[in-house]
């Protein structure tokens, strides 16, 4: 057996004995639905309303993963715009970090305001929570280049241009997948909390319903799907990250 | 290509306190010479070498390759680079490693070795698909030297390019690297700390001392190769280096 096997056979037993517990204390103390729904409740909820939650679902990963792309692009470009011109950094930076510390919670009902029910002011939200991450990495990777490298390009009279395409841009290649695996999960949670200040859609609303309504198996069945998305999104990407940066430590192993 | 070094001076201004890492070296090199530079750590061979390959710009003073720049030479691609660090980039194989230096040559300069006959040269023909990251300290030290073939310089400035190996793998490399010069003759500065590596590959020795680094001494290693430490006449020249790095470090514990 090798190793990712063994540590996915341990998840799936943890994730098990929690279920177990959580089912046998709910049925042993006789917690009420409306406290705490057992997990078979729960995924018996999630079973008999599977169009609902799909189309839910649908809705939200898409408002996250477009959201996400906007982030990523708008991080990824503004980095190597940084790189290029190293003058903006000082005053990019210090905006980026304003708008990275103004709470989301607070400016999602204004973008419901401004922009409505549909799906632009979740985009906006999602592409706002997951732009930082790869801002930051990405320019760190993008500046971290190994002097030895750079000696070299420089003696072949290499311009910027090809320093840049060649060594830069690679060498941030695993910086870009950090920040991923931090954007990605993110996404998710930027779309539910845009979502939860009023949207005509989505698990967002979903749960905001269910929760008005003290229907809270309702509300589970939208968590355990956020939470197996957010692990699978997280998952896909370190699958993504071992074919792409093959040359890593970590993706040679497995 | 020969090298004219007229009163050369670098001070590192940026550091604290300022440090003068070269004070007013004058030498020359005679095309095709293969020149070890040796001495304690700090008497600014390495500086040297990289004022050569205009990787640094020199205080004052001034060198010349072949009557030019060192920019004008780096520009059209006779100096090549080799340092510890193999420096290869991790996501290319081997063939793409060295292909990629020879991507940035001039259009009107065509490479005489193909990328494989270069991988063949160093004995890396069957490792020609593999990636760094996938070969011992030893084979990507010798990807990066047949990199510096296919730059088919006549300047090689060599910073400690075999430092980082075992012992075995050092004396290997260093032998090979003689087959390879002797055919090809280009001029090359190894900066180094060993003296038996100095004294197995140089024509010539020029031992630094430190702090103001200065030409402490200048010899002329005038043995066949390959050398053997058996004979005589080595036991001797290494009797003369010994000297010359001992009345170095004696100056600087007297400083």
């Amino acid at each position: 057996m090798n190793g990712s096997r063994k540590s996915g056979l341990v998840a799936l037993a943890l994730v098990l004995v929690f279920f177990a517990s959580w089912e046998a204390a709910v049925r042993f103390f006789g917690v009420p639905v409306y406290i705490l729904p057992s997990p078979s409740r729960t995924f018996v909820t999630l079973a008999t309303n599977p169009e609902m939650y799909l189309q839910a679902s649908a809705l939200t990963l898409g408002e996250s993963l477009a959201g996400l792309l906007i982030g990523v692009l708008t991080g990824g470009l503004l980095a190597i715009l940084l790189t290029l011109l190293p003058g903006l950094e000082g005053g990019v930076m210090t905006l980026a970090i304003l708008m990275k510390s103004t709470p989301l919670v607070a400016i999602a009902p204004l973008l419901t305001i401004w922009l409505g029910f549909g799906v632009v002011p979740k985009i906006v939200i999602t592409a706002l929570m997951t732009f930082f991450p790869v801002l930051v990495n990405v320019l760190s990777g993008l500046q971290h280049v190994d002097p030895a490298l750079t000696d070299l390009f420089h003696s072949w009279n290499a311009s910027r241009w090809e320093v840049f395409r060649h060594l830069r841009l690679p060498t941030a290649l695993p910086f870009l997948f950090a920040a991923l695996k931090i954007s990605a999960p993110l996404a998710l949670i930027g779309a539910v909390v845009a979502e939860w200040t009023g949207a005509s859609g989505g698990l967002g609303r979903t749960m905001w319903l269910a929760y008005t309504n003290l229907n809270l198996p309702y509300l589970f069945a939208a968590i355990f799907i956020l939470a197996a998305g957010g692990m699978s999104l997280f998952r896909l990407l370190g699958w993504l990250e071992r074919k792409v940066v093959f040359w890593l430590p970590d993706s040679r192993e497995s | 290509m020969n090298i004219q070094v007229e009163s050369l001076t670098h001070i590192f201004a940026n550091s604290k306190p300022q440090r003068t890492a070269l004070a007013e070296i004058n030498f020359e090199v005679k095309s095709g010479q293969f020149v070890a530079l040796i001495g304690p750590s700090g008497c600014g061979k390495s500086t040297l070498l990289r004022l050569a390959g205009d990787l640094l710009q020199p205080t004052r003073g001034r060198i010349a390759l072949d009557g030019r720049e060192p920019a004008e030479m780096r520009a059209a691609h006779e100096i090549a680079w080799m340092a510890q660090s193999p420096a290869l980039l991790p996501w290319l194989d081997a063939r793409q490693n060295v292909a990629l230096a020879q991507r940035f040559m001039p259009t009107n300069r065509h490479p005489r070795l193909t990328v494989d006959q270069v991988l063949e040269r160093v004995g890396l023909s069957d490792a020609a698909g593999a990636f760094p990251f996938t070969l011992s300290g030893g084979m990507q030290q010798r990807l990066a030297l047949a990199r510096l073939l296919a730059l088919e310089a006549s300047l090689w400035l060599m910073d400690e390019p075999f430092a980082a190996l075992d012992e075995i793998s050092r004396e290997r490399l260093t032998t090979e690297l003689l087959d390879l010069w002797q055919p090809l003759h280009p001029t090359v500065l190894w900066v180094t700390h060993n003296i038996y590596e100095a004294l197995r590959l140089a024509d010539r020795i020029l031992v630094f001392s430190p702090s103001p680094g200065r030409i402490a001494a200048d010899l002329t290693i005038d043995l066949p190769r390959p050398r053997s430490e058996a004979d005589p006449r080595f036991q001797q020249t290494l009797a003369a280096l010994r000297a010359a790095l001992g009345s170095t470090v004696t100056a600087q514990v007297a400083q």
